[in-house]
Parts: C-alpha cells; sequence; structure tokens
C-alpha cells in the first residue's frame, strides 16, 4: 500500500492495485446491511461521485458519474486505479486537475475544489475531493485518510454568472475612471442632506478642493455668501426633487475665494426609487460669459454710436433745413408769378415734411437709447386738445367736419408732458386728416379711472378714411410701417410717428391702440395716459380760472403782462459776454424788469443766488462761462435748496438739448440771440408755475 | 414802437452795400428796437461801439495765442504737448466767446467763423463732429480762419460805422 500511496507521480505506471481482490475493506465488510445502503446512496446519489481508497483505486462510482462520463460500465471502472481511469478511460475529468485535486486532499486532509474546463465541452465542472478520516486518531494527532470522495458538479450556469459579474464589475470600473478622471467638468454625487460625496479630477480643477478636503462637506461652501442666505442651495435641491432636474447659471466660488461663471445641473439620483442622492454636473463657462459680454458691449456700443450719428446726423440736417424753410418764408413773401409762387409752395411743403422726418427720427434714437425723459409741468389735456384742434380747423379739408367731445370731468390741472401730450394728439389727428377724404373727424377726451394720486385720461380720435384692414391693424405702432406700402407715395411720412407716439403713452404710463370704427368706415386710434393729480387742486383751478378771466376780460399782450408782472420781480443775470450782459439787461428792462443783479460767471451766480437776503424769482443762466458753467452752477443752486426758476441761454440750439438741460434742475430754454417775444413767454410760464406752486402749500 | 418803422430801421442798415451778407436783419432789428432814440441810437451805438472794441481785443488776443503757439511749436519737443494744447483750448474759448456777443448782434459772418474756431481750437472739424487728425491741421485751420474773421469783421466794421454815420 506504501507504494498506492504515492501514485500521484506523474510517471509512475498504472497500475491495477493489488488490493482490488481485498475488496470491500474491512471497515465496510462489518456490517453487510450498512454497506448495502453506502452501495445503495452511492449508485443514485444524482451527484457524480466516486469513491477511491487511499491508494487512489477506485472503490465505488455512482450512476451518475457513469453516465456524465461517458457511459462506462461499473465493472469496468471499480477496481481501476484514479490515473489509469483519468488517463485512458475517461475524458472526465481530465487527469492533471483530478491529481492535483485528490493528492490536495490527501495532503491537506480537507476538502478541495478545482475546476475544470475541457477544450473539446462547454461545460464546466467543479471538482471536489473530500478526504474521509479515520475515527482513531494516532499518537501524534492526526489522521490517516481512509476514503477519498470526489465529486463533480456542473457549474457551467453559475461560471457564466461569474463572468457576467466580472464584466459588469469592468464596465462600472471604467465608468468610476471615466468619471473621475473628467478634467472639463466637475462631476460628482452629492448624498440626500446635499453634503459632497465623490469628487473627481474636474471638481478639483474647478474648485481647487483636493478630496479630503471637501467629501463630507456641505455643498453650499460652492456657493456666495448672498447665495447661502437665501437659502438658494437648499432650494436648488428641492426643486430638484420636484422637478427632476434644476439647471443654473451663476457666480461660484472656488477654495480660494475666487470665483468662476459656472453652468450647474443638479439631478436626484434613486436606486430602487429610494434616494441614495444628487448627481451633480458643473461646467467653467467663465469664458463664454466674457465673450458674452463683450458682444452685449459691443452691441450697446453700436447702438449708442447708432443713435448718436442718428442724433447728429439729424442736427446737423435741421440747421440747414431751418435756414432753407426760413428763406423760402421770406421768398415767399416777395411778388413772385404765379409759376414760381406754385414752385415756392411746392419746396415749402416738401421742407415742412422732410423737416418732420427729421425730428421723427430724432426722437426716435432718443426714444430707442432711452435718453428721453418725460417733463413734469402743470398741464390741462383741454387746452392742449383744443389747441391742437383750432389748428386743423383753419386749413381742413372742407368736405371733412371736425368735431371735438371733451368730457367735463376733465381735471383743470394736471402733472403731465404737455409738448409730448401734444405730440401723440397733434399725429393722431395729422393721420386722421391723411387718410380721411370725407365725412368726419372726432376727437373725444374721457376720464377713465381716478383716484386720490392719478387720472387716467382716454383720449380717442375717430374718423371716416380709409380705414386700417384688421390683419395688418397689429403692425401699425412698429416702426418705419406704414400699412400700405403703395399709400406711401400719396401719403407722406416716414412710418415712425405711431411707434413714436407708442413709447411716448408708455413714458406716460399709458398706452396706444386701433380699433375699427363701429359707425362706418374708418378707424380709432386711442391711447390713455396717466396723469399725477396736482394737490390743492381748487386753489390751481380757481387761479387758472383767473387767469382765463383775465384772458377773456381784457385782450392783454405777452408784454403787458409780463410788464405787470415784472414791477416786483428780482431777476439775476449770469452772462459771461458784456455786451450779451447789456442787450439782456436792455430787454429784461423793456419787459418791465427793474431789479436785476448780474453775475459774470457760473461761480458768482452760484454766490449771489444762494447768499442774498432777498431770493431771486428767475435766474437767466448763460451754457458756456468760464470758471463754472450753467450746468454746473444750476446744480449747485439746486443742491443748495433754491427751486428758483433758472433758464438756460444757449446758442447751441439741439432740440434734445432743451429737456437735457430741464433733466439738469433747469426750468427752461431759451436760445440766443434771445427773442424778446420768446424770453417775455418763457418767463410767464416760469412766474404762473411759481405762482401755482406757492398757492399750492397754502 | 410800431413794427413797420423797425423793419424801415433794419432795411436802413440793409441797404448799405456788404450788410445783407454779413448782418442778419431780425436780430440787428431787436438791437434798434431797443433805441430810445431814433436819430440818437445812444443805446445801439455804444453796444455796437462795445462790440468793436470787444472784437478788437479778442482778435489780438487770439493772434498772441498764435504766436506763442507757433514759437513753441517751433522748439517743440514731446513733452511741450501738454502746454500747446492748452493754446488751443484758449483759442477756442476766445472764439466762443466773440461767437457769443456777434450772435446777439445778428453779425452772422463773423458769428460763423467764430464758431468754426470754438471747433478748431477743440481739434474738430468746422462742425464739431469729427476730429481733426492732429494740432497742426487744428492750427492750420484756425490761421486761415481767424484771418477771414478779422477780414470779416472790418467788412462789417465798415458797415456799421456807415449806419451810425461814423466814416471818419
Amino acid at each position: 500500500m506504501s507504494s498506492g500511496t504515492r501514485p500521484l507521480v506523474p510517471s509512475a505506471p498504472p497500475l491495477l492495485s493489488p488490493s482490488h481482490a481485498d475488496f470491500p475493506t474491512p471497515r465496510t465488510r462489518e456490517d453487510g446491511g450498512s454497506d448495502a445502503l453506502v452501495n445503495d446512496i452511492f449508485s443514485h446519489t444524482p451527484i457524480p461521485t466516486i469513491i477511491l481508497d487511499p491508494s487512489l483505486v477506485i472503490r465505488l462510482v455512482s450512476d451518475s458519474y457513469l453516465k456524465v462520463s461517458g457511459g462506462f460500465r461499473r465493472e469496468s471502472v471499480v477496481g481501476l486505479h484514479a490515473d489509469a481511469f483519468f488517463d485512458h478511460k475517461l475524458t472526465l475529468p481530465s487527469l492533471d486537475q483530478a491529481r492535483k485535486a485528490l493528492h490536495c486532499a490527501i495532503e491537506t486532509k480537507r476538502p478541495f475544489d478545482v475546476e475544470d474546463s475541457q477544450a473539446n465541452s462547454a461545460i464546466i465542472w467543479k471538482i471536489r475531493a473530500v478526504p474521509i478520516l479515520e475515527r482513531t486518531t494516532e499518537s501524534n494527532g492526526s489522521q490517516s485518510v481512509q476514503y477519498i470522495q470526489m465529486e463533480l458538479t456542473d457549474v457551467t450556469e453559475e461560471h457564466l454568472r461569474q463572468l457576467e459579474l466580472e464584466e459588469r464589475l469592468a464596465t462600472n470600473e471604467t465608468f468610476r475612471i471615466l468619471v473621475e478622471t473628467v478634467k472639463d467638468y466637475a462631476i460628482f454625487m452629492l448624498d440626500p442632506r446635499g453634503n459632497v460625496a465623490t469628487w473627481n479630477e474636474g471638481a478639483q480643477r474647478f474648485k481647487g478642493y483636493q478630496r479630503e478636503e471637501i467629501v463630507g462637506r456641505h455643498f453650499s461652501n460652492f456657493y456666495s455668501q448672498e447665495d447661502r442666505d437665501n437659502g438658494k442651495p437648499e432650494r436648488e435641491l428641492l426643486d430638484a426633487l420636484r422637478d427632476g432636474r434644476v439647471e443654473d447659471e451663476g457666480w461660484r466660488y472656488r477654495k480660494d475665494g475666487t470665483r468662476f461663471w459656472a453652468n450647474v445641473i443638479i439631478t436626484p439620483v434613486y436606486r430602487e426609487r429610494i434616494l441614495i442622492g444628487f448627481s451633480k454636473v458643473t461646467r467653467d463657462l467663465t469664458e463664454r460669459k466674457k465673450a458674452e459680454e463683450k458682444l452685449i458691449a459691443a452691441y450697446e456700443e453700436a447702438s449708442r454710436l447708432k443713435s448718436e450719428f442718428l442724433a447728429n446726423v439729424s442736427h446737423e440736417i435741421r440747421t440747414p433745413m431751418h435756414g432753407m424753410l426760413s428763406a423760402l418764408t421770406l421768398l415767399l413773401d416777395t411778388r413772385l408769378n404765379p409759376e414760381q409762387h406754385e414752385l415756392a409752395k411746392v419746396i415749402e411743403e416738401s421742407g415742412d415734411v422732410l423737416l418732420q422726418v427729421i425730428n421723427d427720427i430724432l426722437d426716435y434714437s432718443k426714444l430707442s437709447s432711452g435718453s428721453f425723459s418725460i417733463s413734469h409741468d402743470i398741464i390741462s389735456v383741454s387746452d392742449i386738445i383744443l389747441s391742437v384742434f383750432r389748428g386743423y380747423e383753419k386749413g381742413h379739408n372742407p368736405d371733412v367736419v371736425l368735431e371735438h367731445d371733451l368730457d367735463p370731468r376733465l381735471p383743470k390741472a394736471a402733472e403731465g408732458d404737455s409738448l409730448r401730450y401734444r405730440q401723440i394728439v397733434q399725429n393722431l389727428l395729422s393721420n386722421a386728416t391723411k387718410f380721411t377724404e370725407q365725412g368726419y373727424i372726432r376727437i373725444k377726451a374721457t376720464l377713465q379711472e381716478e383716484d386720490d394720486q392719478s387720472c387716467v385720461i382716454m383720449t380717442e380720435v375717430f374718423d371716416s378714411g380709409i380705414g386700417v384692414p384688421l390683419a395688418l391693424s397689429s403692425f401699425l405702432f412698429t416702426p418705419f410701417t406704414q400699412f400700405d406700402n403703395s399709400a406711401t407715395k400719396r401719403y407722406k411720412g416716414t412710418g415712425l410717428g405711431l411707434s413714436i407716439c407708442k413709447s411716448l403713452a408708455g413714458l406716460m404710463g399709458g398706452n396706444i391702440g386701433f380699433r375699427p370704427n363701429p359707425d362706418s368706415q374708418g378707424s380709432v386710434f386711442w391711447f390713455t395716459a396717466k396723469l399725477k393729480k396736482v394737490r390743492h387742486l381748487k386753489h390751481i383751478e380757481s387761479l387758472q380760472e383767473q387767469f382765463r378771466k383775465h384772458n377773456l376780460n381784457s385782450t392783454v399782450s405777452t408784454f403787458e403782462e409780463i410788464k405787470s408782472a415784472a414791477t416786483d420781480k428780482r431777476v439775476l443775470l449770469a452772462e459771461d459776454n458784456p455786451i450779451n450782459q447789456k442787450i439782456m439787461q436792455k430787454i429784461l428792462a423793456s419787459l418791465g424788469f427793474s431789479d436785476i443783479d448780474k453775475a459774470n460767471d457760473g461761480r458768482e451766480a452760484v454766490d449771489m443766488s444762494t447768499k442774498t437776503l432777498c431770493p431771486y424769482d428767475v435766474i437767466l443762466m448763460d451754457i458756456n462761462m468760464p470758471f463754472l458753467d450753467g450746468v454746473a452752477a444750476t446744480k449747485a443752486i439746486r443742491a443748495a435748496g433754491l427751486r428758483t426758476p433758472i433758464i438756460a441761454m444757449t446758442a447751441n440750439a439741439l432740440k434734445g438739448q432743451a429737456e437735457s438741460y430741464i433733466a439738469k434742475g433747469m426750468t427752461g430754454y431759451i436760445a440766443k440771440p434771445v427773442d424778446r417775444h420768446q424770453l417775455a413767454k418763457i418767463l410767464l410760464k416760469c412766474f404762473r408755475v411759481d405762482e401755482v406752486a406757492q398757492v399750492a402749500p397754502g | 414802437m410800431a413794427r413797420t418803422d423797425s423793419v424801415k430801421e433794419a432795411e436802413g442798415i440793409m441797404a448799405i452795400p456788404g450788410a445783407t451778407d454779413n448782418i442778419d436783419s431780425a436780430t440787428f432789428e431787436q438791437i434798434l428796437e431797443m433805441d430810445d432814440d431814433e436819430e440818437e441810437r445812444e443805446f445801439s451805438k455804444s453796444i455796437v461801439y462795445d462790440f468793436f472794441g470787444q472784437a478788437e481785443s479778442t482778435f489780438q488776443k487770439m493772434n498772441k495765442e498764435l504766436c506763442i503757439y507757433t514759437h513753441t511749436q517751433r522748439e517743440a519737443t514731446a513733452d511741450t504737448h501738454h502746454s500747446e494744447n492748452k493754446d488751443l483750448k484758449t483759442l477756442s474759448e476766445l472764439g466762443h466767446f466773440l461767437k457769443g456777443s456777434s450772435a446777439t448782434l445778428g453779425l452772422t459772418k463773423v458769428k460763423d467763423s467764430c464758431e468754426k474756431i470754438q471747433h478748431y481750437g477743440q481739434k474738430k472739424d468746422e462742425t464739431g463732429t469729427k476730429d481733426l487728425a492732429d494740432d497742426d491741421e487744428a492750427l492750420g485751420k484756425l490761421k486761415v480762419t481767424i484771418k477771414e474773421a478779422q477780414e470779416e469783421f472790418v467788412t462789417v466794421e465798415k458797415v456799421l460805422r456807415k449806419f451810425y454815420h461814423d466814416e471818419g
């Protein structure tokens, strides 16, 4: 048997064990019933099994084993030595693996598993060699191997599963490496409370934190203090939960406190319907943001340049236009033959249109650049409408009836911009007359709403003209549109008028619109304006009433009126040129002013007006003066709390500049060389407003 | 004072050769209206003569600035640019100053030239919209325009003196 204990030496010749004759062994023979039972169990176990003795001679073999190993008969297997069996008779399991299993089991006295796959078979077997040890222990405590049970298990499926699992693990690993090494995106996970759970290369690059520094800390660390105070990070998580995703662009902060413009997408991540956290992907858009800002700046610059250019060009055209038109007026007064007169008329008419176009463009460029402001005079809507109306009454087409319908509840005085209100009314009336050849034009104004602070006035112009196709009515207020291009030849204009009116109405807190005339053919154009109420309305109304009576009772000329108003008024004249000073003084004297002080520059003007005990009633302020110019002087005077009317005088007679001077604290504006009649009118206006203002608080 | 009278007055001066090109009748008429006595014309005459004085002294100052400027320019090095600009600015201010009074009197040609001087002094073109290339261009234009303005002034001065019967 000693030779049988080493049968696994590869060179050992296969031998039929001499102990074959001794079989069954004394142990198994002790009890015939048990022997039969063992035989029975081993024969019928579904797990392919063989039992070998320590000399590796096969002692028992199961039916199942015979079946899987190639249909041997039991008699030809039992009694064979393992080497002979595995090497010659069988393909299953292969010799090497079987030997290995048996050897190891004997050496270690422990069950030993080994897998065996054969080249010609898709099935993978697990070979299990189980040493069965003697019951009695030897003196040195070791037990000797009595039998070896060898089982085969088909593990093909298990094996496949294992392979799949490995593959999956490999894929996961690939993804993990991918995410971790991406440098251009910060991709990381947050736990459900918003603490950072993972970190990648990109995140480290963008935010400057090492993995160890940030994992476990709340992601609000990346937000500005302001965002944190507003609870923005928490809100984003809630939004992500609600909407399944949240995207945000904004400044995020690095570890060193610098910031970058980030696009952030947060998505909640669920496993088995349980929230396990949020994925957060951040992109650095600083460069794009910079590019965008550059683009916007370039656009704004271009748009500003455009407006400036338009304004400059219009101004430059307007100056010679004025010259041309005044020359024309003079020409028309000379003796012309009918043909010449006709031609001169044509020039005058075209010139007027051209001037209107230029004014429109100037207004439009200012409105579109947002540098247009509305003044807050005390106005009477009825007066404005009547005055425009009378203008149209003069030379209107006799086939058209002109009517007006004014709500008696219209406020006598309200805060508004009379010039701009007039401009809209004029535009709507002019459109109506342009497009109405017979029938009627009616202007109607009603008080639409009223509260303690303000009132909304609706002004409508009805006409029985050609009307507007409803489909085109939505383009009416778009710049440079005339609804019928073929009509442009007949109906002159830039197509800017209505779009200007729309902006103006908007600036007045109102709206503008169109509807077809319900009575007949034709149009109804309407606009609303929200005007602030003047406090102590009664005083003003009575005052206005007085003015009205005054105006009605006597046909007092402006000059007489100013002369009576001037008697007790103090005037400060700020002008650096002595000749102009002298002439202004003379003009003022001729208007009835006797109390005139002179300032030779802006600084003197400020000193004199702020330090005098007896305040001035009006200041006439040259714009270009040494030391301190008129605008700066006005600011200083206003800063000192004086509300004295200040009238700007300048030769830079740009239309828009009047508004800009008024915006800078001046009350009015007069062009140089100063026209006596115009000066009288402006002064009267100042005094009237001034009186109203003085009466009001009382 | 009736309007027809003043028109006649303006026509009076406009009849003098050289007046139509140089004087804006409506503006000058307003000055004449301020006279209390149509024979004496004390007020308008004093204004006009004040203007003569002002114009002469302003032209003198302009020429002096031009002279200083040309002188410094001849010895100019890079670091004197600052003072050069200052001189041009002074010319612009002088132009503006004389523009104011000539405009008030309706002396259109002198006024227009003064306006150009004002612009050139700011190194802008004659309408004040575009920048000029450099100081030299501005200086060249200033020299020409100041000379023109002086000539225009002399012309209008003759007309005015004739109007005030002072041709000695």
